[in-house]
């Protein structure tokens, strides 16, 4: 009897534990590694059933990874620099949500299909203001492996990626060299129909 | 007497090139107009001769339309996959003679030794380059060029340059390549192998220019700009931090933009 008590004690402490453990984890959210692996995992996953789901099931599939994952509304506003002072509250939302859609289309065209590819956790680092870089890289049968970069900070009490570093070419920093120079030379609304073209091609292919 | 007739015909294969450079330029220069009302713009530090190299960009895509891609599909389209790869890993193990001066010349001898094994066992078991036998037994192949030699040595970059048919490159850029045709036996042979090899070259880029064109906003500025991070990647093997640095500058360029903007806001706010 007595070691009934002490094992249903046991049992209640273990659940109580969990429970407050499992509290926990949705306080302070997962860990920035913890973010990217799950992101990987969700597009290892799409890629497997790619050719099934075609364009329109993988952009459904990836749109909430993605979008949980990433924070397109700093990214957004980090590839315009300083040209975001000159556009209006609703020219900033507009290019939020073309941004949006435009990196999950992204994801949704390029990781069409799955030949045996894996990624590989290598390392993670604290940056000086605070940032994280998780270092991976992702296996290609029968060929080079690709070095992917995560650079991530937190926003409330998750991470979130706000730049992937492919072979030492950093998306942000090309992105901002692309997005600044069609705001100055051609303008805003040249910049969103761009972005809309690109996504009209990619779900047509 | 063939070394003769070869250096002439190079002459005149360079006197071709400088006069079709040089025909290009002028041509390019008198174009005025463009497709796009420009508006003034800043000048990116790495390309001051962003119009100059802009025309060039447009010229290189023409040539690339209207002579390379079709030849190159033309080939692809002849040649088995098998004989594609082969070719491809041929004259990729030719290369690596080029790796191996440039990783001694870097002082990397641990890293030579492995390219002159993978060289050796891709010429002998890998039927003269043919099979890459190297990457079976785990051995890589480390990419290593004059243009990173001389950025170990500490030349600077130097600007940002579109140079006609041969595409992108960099004041330092010039003399690695010069310094790397030297290098590369394929220079020495027969015009038929050469352009095999320039088939092969063009057909592997297949890939990475499809890419460009499907995803870039500015095919210009996206080939700007990962070509020339992917060089300073390379020239530092990957383990610089400039790209973190850089992205912190783009973030706090960001933050103080938004305070300065709630500074204003608040500023205003007080005013009132």
């Amino acid at each position: 009897m007595v070691f009934k008590n002490i094992k249903l004690a046991v049992v209640f402490m273990l659940c109580a534990f969990a429970t407050v453990n499992v509290f926990a984890e949705s306080e302070t959210g997962a860990t920035a590694r913890q973010v990217v692996e799950k992101f990987q995992t969700e597009l290892i996953n799409v890629m497997k059933n790619g050719k099934q789901l075609g364009y329109a099931g993988r952009y459904e599939k990836l749109y909430v990874p993605v979008t949980n994952s990433h924070d397109l509304t700093k990214i957004a506003r980090i590839v315009v620099g300083k040209e975001s002072e000159k556009l209006t509250e609703a020219q900033q939302q507009k290019l939020v949500d073309a941004f949006t859609r435009f990196s999950v289309a992204s994801y949704a065209h390029n990781f069409k299909d799955y030949s045996g590819e894996s990624f590989v956790f290598d390392s993670e680092e604290q940056t000086a203001r605070g940032g994280v870089v998780v270092h991976s890289h992702l296996v290609i049968p029968d060929d080079k492996p690709v070095k992917f970069d995560y650079m991530l900070k937190e926003k409330g009490n998750s991470w979130r990626i706000i730049n992937i570093i492919a072979n030492g070419v950093s998306d942000l920093a090309l992105k901002r060299s692309e997005y600044t120079t069609i705001l100055q030379r051609e303008g805003f609304d040249a910049l969103i129909a761009k972005i809309n073209e690109k996504i009209d091609n990619y779900s047509k292919q | 007497m063939n070394k003769l007739y070869t250096c002439h015909r190079n002459a005149k294969i360079k006197q071709l090139f400088l006069n079709l450079f040089i025909a290009t330029a002028v041509t390019l220069n008198g174009c005025a107009t463009t497709k796009i009302a420009e508006q003034p713009h800043r000048v990116n530090k790495a390309d001051p001769y962003e119009n100059f190299n802009r025309k060039m960009y447009v010229f290189n895509d023409t040539v690339d339309d209207y002579v390379a891609q079709p030849i190159s599909d033309a080939y692809k389209w002849v040649t088995p996959q098998f004989m594609q790869t082969g070719v491809f890993n041929f004259f990729n193990n030719l290369k690596t003679i080029n790796v191996i001066i440039n990783d001694v010349l870097q002082a990397k001898f641990k890293q030579s030794g492995e390219d002159a094994g993978r060289f050796a066992l891709n010429t002998t078991l890998g039927l003269g380059g043919f099979l890459d036998v190297g990457r079976n037994v785990g051995l890589e192949q480390n990419d290593e060029d004059f243009e990173q030699t001389l950025a170990v040595w500490g030349v600077p970059q130097g600007s940002y340059l579109v140079l006609p048919f041969l595409g992108p490159s960099t004041w330092r850029g010039i003399p690695g390549s010069v310094l790397d045709t030297a290098a590369n036996p394929v220079s020495y042979v027969g015009m038929p192998i050469q352009l095999v090899y320039l088939l092969n070259s063009r057909a592997n880029a297949e890939g990475a220019l499809k890419f460009i064109d499907e995803a870039a906003l500015d095919p210009y500025v996206f080939t700007r700009e990962s070509f020339l991070q992917w060089r300073n990647n390379l020239a530092t093997d990957g383990k610089t931090e400039a790209s973190f640095e850089l992205d912190m500058d783009l973030d706090s360029d960001v933050d103080s933009s938004v305070k300065s903007k709630d500074l204003n806001a608040d500023g205003k706010a007080e005013s009132k």
